[in-house]
């Protein structure tokens, strides 16, 4: 993913002549002095912005919850993590959001193989300018997508009004709160948003083929369709468990989608319809902090985990010394 | 098709009538036209939306998308509608300096932390860098939603839930802007040169100052640019810190509260408000808010172009 980058790069580097002679006066301790130095200020922000927060959450998550019988907190054991999992949402936000996956995983990752190659077979100004409509979506992050969505989902107005009709839906709360509708709406809004900068990112993946080996397949006799089966998707393959493992692990952080679609459509979903959307609850709704922290925790593992296959096997963050 | 490939990828594309293209590329070009159909008209009806009138909408005149529909007259009206909006109005425009304050903020506190970070990870040896490489990774690749409730905790610990100036460093917290620019310094600065510039009598952070920092402008641009995107559609963050604070809310979750005084989707509460917001009011105050992205984006394009690959990593 960073072959262009580095192609780029590679023709514009200053060329220093090589001297391989250390200096003799260099101590290891002033080149980690100066490291340490130029560290500091993201290590203050890692500090601020990653670790405090999980080590606090860890000891929040340890405390007891305050009630209005029993107002002190203090020691807790592992009460609050009973809390979270006993809690009568917690199974069903996780099973929303496997079901959500079921539905979303799948199309992406066709989506963006398929869109990707096809744009990869298409040289030249097309393929390119293809490339920039299909990362259009990807620029009405967050609110602005839900907007948008509000604007497609409801059928007074809705430019496809003919196909909410079909279905015989006429306001936007039957769009959005029949039963097993929102697996697919969320995988329709996240798809328009999220396909095109995974488009780009597997297009670097595939611009990193060589020349040679797509010119030797041809004239083995390969067709565009064996091509891109036998030799692009095989070379790929990094990118597209990247791809999978962020999109996977985006599943379980799901918040603003459903907790404003539940808001425009009268309230009429499950008001804690994610993992997330619950923690969040725990924290505003209920003030228990403990509970809140816990939830988060056991997000974090969540995620953690995915994170650290994806650095590790995913094959794409591999140390480049130079 | 294959054939068809081949002759344009070694720039040898002739013009040829459309008669003669194969089936299969036929097919290619029909499908990528019908996907970029698809994703495109909602944009543009979207768009178009925040230029009609209430009335048109409600009527469903303006044909096409409703483009027949627009007008000057309609955004103004709507304008006021949503900047009409709070006890004393206005509290749309304060949600934008909001909005930039802690966006830009954050994005400047990103740039300042990330960039040395990043040549000391590529370019020098110490103890713990594998470590730290490791963490700026896996806290990269992680959704960031995840930290919101622990930062909310350690934001409410200092008392300072409500206040803008914790977001903003919150915001600066960029991991991924490390990984860029650590890409950068592994790419563009061979360790030769570090070794030349200590031998000319450079302390280590001179090096990096001196000839590190004047040959990152692309990366600059590109970590400036995408912290800049993710703090300004940043809403999870706001939400838990700020909703609290009205004056101190930034579009992302101002937007929500507009959503919900609709009277589309709130008839109740819509109807103690002054003004009145319909769907052409929201999309317009969506519209507004995605101005400066479009803005920062035109900066940056052709750094952008050149970068994109790197660049689309955390889309």
């Amino acid at each position: 993913m960073t072959t262009g980058l580095t192609e780029e790069r590679a023709t514009r580097a200053p060329a220093p002549p090589p001297r391989r002679t250390r200096h003799p006066r260099m101590s290891r301790g002033t080149e980690a002095r100066g490291a340490w130095t130029l560290m500091a200020p993201y290590l203050v922000l890692l500090l601020i912005g990653g670790i405090i927060p999980v080590g606090y959450a860890v000891k929040t998550s340890l405390e007891k919850a305050p009630t209005p019988l029993d107002p002190s907190s203090g020691f807790g054991g592992i009460d609050s993590f009973k809390t979270v999992v006993t809690d009568y949402r917690f199974v069903d936000t996780f099973t929303n959001v496997f079901a959500t996956l079921i539905v979303w995983l799948p199309i992406m990752m066709i989506g963006i193989v398929g869109l990707a190659l096809l744009i990869h077979a298409s040289p030249g100004r097309f393929g390119s300018t293809m490339r920039f409509v299909y990362y259009i979506p990807g620029a009405l992050a967050g609110i602005a997508n839900l907007v948008l969505w509000v604007y497609l989902l409801n059928p007074s107005q809705s430019p496809i009004e003919g196909f909410w009709h079909a279905l015989g839906i006429e306001t936007i709360k039957q769009a959005v709160a029949t039963p097993n509708h929102l697996p697919f709406i969320l995988t329709a809004m996240m798809f328009f948003q999220g396909v095109g900068s995974w488009i780009i990112v597997v297009n670097g993946g595939l611009n990193g083929i060589s020349e040679e080996v797509l010119e030797a397949a041809s004239l083995d006799g390969a067709n565009a369709w064996q091509l891109a089966w036998h030799v692009k998707l095989p070379i790929i393959r990094p990118w597209l468990g990247y791809a999978a493992l962020m999109n996977l692990a985006y599943g379980f952080q799901l918040f603003l989608e459903p907790q404003l679609l539940d808001q425009v459509a009268s309230n009429a979903l499950q008001d804690q319809w994610t993992p997330t959307q619950l923690g969040y609850a725990f924290a505003f709704s209920n003030y228990n902090f403990p509970a809140a922290a816990a939830m988060s925790l056991i997000l974090l593992v969540i995620t953690l985990a995915i994170g650290l296959l994806i650095v590790f096997r995913s094959g794409l963050f591999g140390e480049e010394e130079h | 098709m294959a054939q068809a490939t081949v002759q344009a990828r070694t720039g040898r594309s002739r013009r040829r009538g459309i008669e003669n293209w194969s089936a299969g590329r036929l097919a290619r070009v029909v499908t990528m036209l019908f996907v970029a159909a698809i994703f495109i008209f909602p944009i543009v009806g979207f768009i178009a939306m925040a230029f009609r009138s209430t009335e048109g909408v409600e009527a469903g005149t303006g044909g096409f998308l409703g483009l027949g529909d627009v007008s000057w007259e309609n955004v103004r009206f709507s304008w006021s509608q949503v900047n009409g909006f709070g006890p004393d109005g206005g509290l749309f425009t304060k949600w934008m300096l909001n909005s930039l304050f802690v966006a830009g903020g954050g994005a400047i506190l990103a740039l300042v932390a990330a960039l040395p970070a990043g040549y000391a990870l590529a370019r020098l040896r110490f103890r713990l860098r594998r470590a730290i490489l490791l963490i700026t990774l896996v806290t990269m690749v992680m959704p960031n939603t995840v930290l919101v409730i622990p930062l909310f905790l350690e934001v409410n610990a200092i008392g300072a839930v409500g206040e803008l100036w914790p977001v903003a460093i919150i915001m600066g917290f960029f991991p991924f802007g490390v990984y860029l620019s650590y890409i950068h310094f592994m790419t563009t600065m061979p360790r030769e040169l570090v070794e030349a510039a200590r031998i000319d009598g450079l302390s280590e952070v001179a090096v990096f100052w001196r000839i590190g920092l004047p040959i990152s402008k692309q990366a600059m641009v590109l970590v400036g640019f995408f912290a800049f995107v993710a703090n300004w559609t940043n809403f999870f963050l706001p939400l838990a810190l700020l909703s609290s604070n009205q004056d101190n809310n930034t579009l992302s979750i101002g937007i929500q509260q507009l959503i919900g005084a609709s009277p589309l989707f709130n008839p109740t509460v819509a109807a103690g408000l002054d003004v009145k917001l319909y769907m052409p009011q929201l999309a317009l105050a969506t519209f507004l808010s995605m101005l400066p992205l479009l803005i920062v984006f035109l900066g940056a394009q052709k750094f952008l172009i050149r970068g994109e690959t790197v660049g689309a990593v955390k889309g």
